[in-house]
């Protein structure tokens, strides 16, 4: 599945929902509780849910980047899924303060 | 009972300690704040290491929370008109506009006072700057150890004459929060105008104002003695041996500060065990001591470094002349008179860290200000905009656009 800025996913195993705010340059898998995540006008793939929250799980209004390929995704939808892509895991964005000091 | 603020309601589009901490004045006294910040950049002052204190030492971003307590954060980029829109919405609700961006980025912004004033005619726009709103240097950016310390006097009278160079501050923020309190002093008696006039004003505070105000008495004084800075203390050979400093056997400092030196002389020699001192012609009176200062000073001098810090402490407290331990600012937390009065207060933190705060030094009707953490970047983002009518969708498309965060 080719990612593409604007396109709407959600999880095969939670109740994630997610929105692709900057695509990445390279790469397509896109896991949440590390399986696939599919498109929102897809079916609902039929595998095991989640019963508990995973460690960095997503969290609704929360971005989650890929710092190596530019991926960006905002969370519309919270589960208990984390996510992750081409094998790394996604981290939550953070604000990037310029460097100062007296 | 309520806080003298309640219910007033403050937005602030201001980074760094000046314009946030007249803000953090405001919340102490009861005042909703929402802050603004960059939804990708937020306030640097998350990343500021300052005079060996660095973000996170602690447990805690000690600068961000010390300049952002009891306030919340949304983060909007103003630069683009959706966000731009949110802002005014909350303008729309806002008693006091606070800003410390430079002139030339409002009128870019489009939150120059025109335009918040036109959409807004009861706000009280505060703006802090520089070097004030006119002039050369009215569009030159400033912080407190440029503006208000070293150009306005400070760093070279603060000089001491062995050092090859001026003084720098004694902290971040000194200046900062000076002039902080003195924006957040303007806009509460704006307030009571705008209570009697309905009309809204603008509150100006430079760091360079506030600063000159600090040292005016030094300023005055210099030009009264024809000189370009004021005398520096030689604690060897002082006008008043009794205003001066002191190191005691285990090398700690005592300042005595016995300006009407007649009326203490006799019970300081009493307390310190040298009654024949207030009775020896050389240090007879305020006048004599003066002609007699260095020797004075030596016999002070042998018996403070004979006694302990706390024989010392017990013995200034027999005597009734003004005097002082010279603390480190850590040394403020064993002050029990400090905490007595609420003059220090201790944030609990959910990871564990505490972190102590002054509270604003200026209290009404003996209500002690409530002290609560800083926001974390954004943290108030959703409550904000469904608190103006936002739906979740409408949230999720701004988020989309980078607008919010």
């Amino acid at each position: 599945m080719k990612i593409k800025t604007g396109m709407r996913l959600k999880s095969a195993v939670c109740s994630t929902e997610a929105v692709v705010i900057k695509a990445p340059s390279a790469g397509e898998n896109i896991l949440c509780g590390s399986e696939p995540m599919v498109q929102m006008t897809d079916a609902k793939p039929d595998v095991a849910q989640l019963l508990e929250p995973q460690a960095g799980h997503t969290l609704i209004g929360k971005r989650y980047v890929d710092e190596d390929s530019g991926l960006e995704l905002l969370c519309s939808k919270q589960g208990f899924g984390a996510l992750c892509f081409e094998g790394r895991e996604l981290i939550l964005k953070q604000p990037k303060p310029l460097p100062s000091s007296d | 009972m309520k806080q003298l603020l309640d219910g007033v309601r403050v937005v602030e589009v201001a980074i760094y300690a000046f314009v946030p901490s007249a803000a953090a004045v405001l919340a102490d006294w009861g005042a909703e704040v929402i802050k603004i910040e960059h939804p990708e950049t937020a306030d640097p002052v998350r990343g500021l290491a300052s005079y060996g204190i660095a973000p996170g030492d602690g447990g805690v971003t000690a600068l961000w929370e010390v300049f952002n307590r009891g306030k919340q954060s949304i983060a909007i980029d103003i630069a683009s008109p959706q966000g731009l829109e949110v802002l005014m919405e909350l303008v729309d609700k806002a008693d006091i506009f606070l800003t410390n961006f430079m002139q030339p980025a409002r009128a870019r912004l489009g939150i120059d006072v025109d335009q918040i004033m036109a959409r807004n005619p009861r706000i009280i726009y505060g703006r802090g700057t520089g070097h004030g709103p006119v002039g050369p240097d009215a569009n030159k950016g400033g912080f407190d150890a440029v503006s208000y310390w070293s150009r306005a006097g400070a760093g070279i009278s603060a000089k001491a004459p062995a050092d090859a160079y001026p003084a720098l501050m004694p902290g971040p923020g000194f200046g900062d929060v000076q002039a902080g309190m003195h924006l957040a002093g303007g806009v509460a008696a704006a307030l009571y105008q705008r209570e009697r006039t309905g009309q809204g004003s603008v509150v100006d505070v430079s760091l360079l104002g506030s600063g000159l105000w600090a040292m005016q008495a030094s300023i005055a004084g210099c030009y009264a003695t024809k000189s370009d800075n004021i005398v520096q203390l030689d604690r060897s050979n002082p006008p008043n041996p009794v205003a001066n400093i002191y190191k005691t056997q285990d090398e700690r400092f005592f300042i005595l500060g016995m300006l009407e030196s007649d009326r203490y002389w006799a019970g300081l020699c009493e307390a310190l065990g040298r009654p024949e001192l207030a009775t020896n012609p050389l240090y007879l009176n305020n006048k004599t001591r003066a002609e007699n200062s260095a020797s004075c000073v030596k016999e002070l001098e042998s018996i403070f470094e004979s006694l302990t810090f706390e024989k010392l402490t017990s013995v200034l407290n027999s005597q009734e002349g003004q005097w002082a331990e010279v603390k480190a600012p850590g040394n403020a937390l064993n002050d029990e008179q400090a905490m007595i009065n609420g003059y220090l207060k201790y944030v609990d933190y959910e990871n564990g860290a505490k972190l102590p705060l002054v509270p604003v030094p200026v209290r009404i009707n003996e209500q002690e200000a409530v002290l609560r953490r800083a926001p974390e970047h954004a943290e108030h983002t959703d409550q904000i905009l469904i608190a103006l009518g936002r739906t979740e969708e409408e949230i999720l498309e701004l988020k989309i656009t980078g607008a919010i965060s």
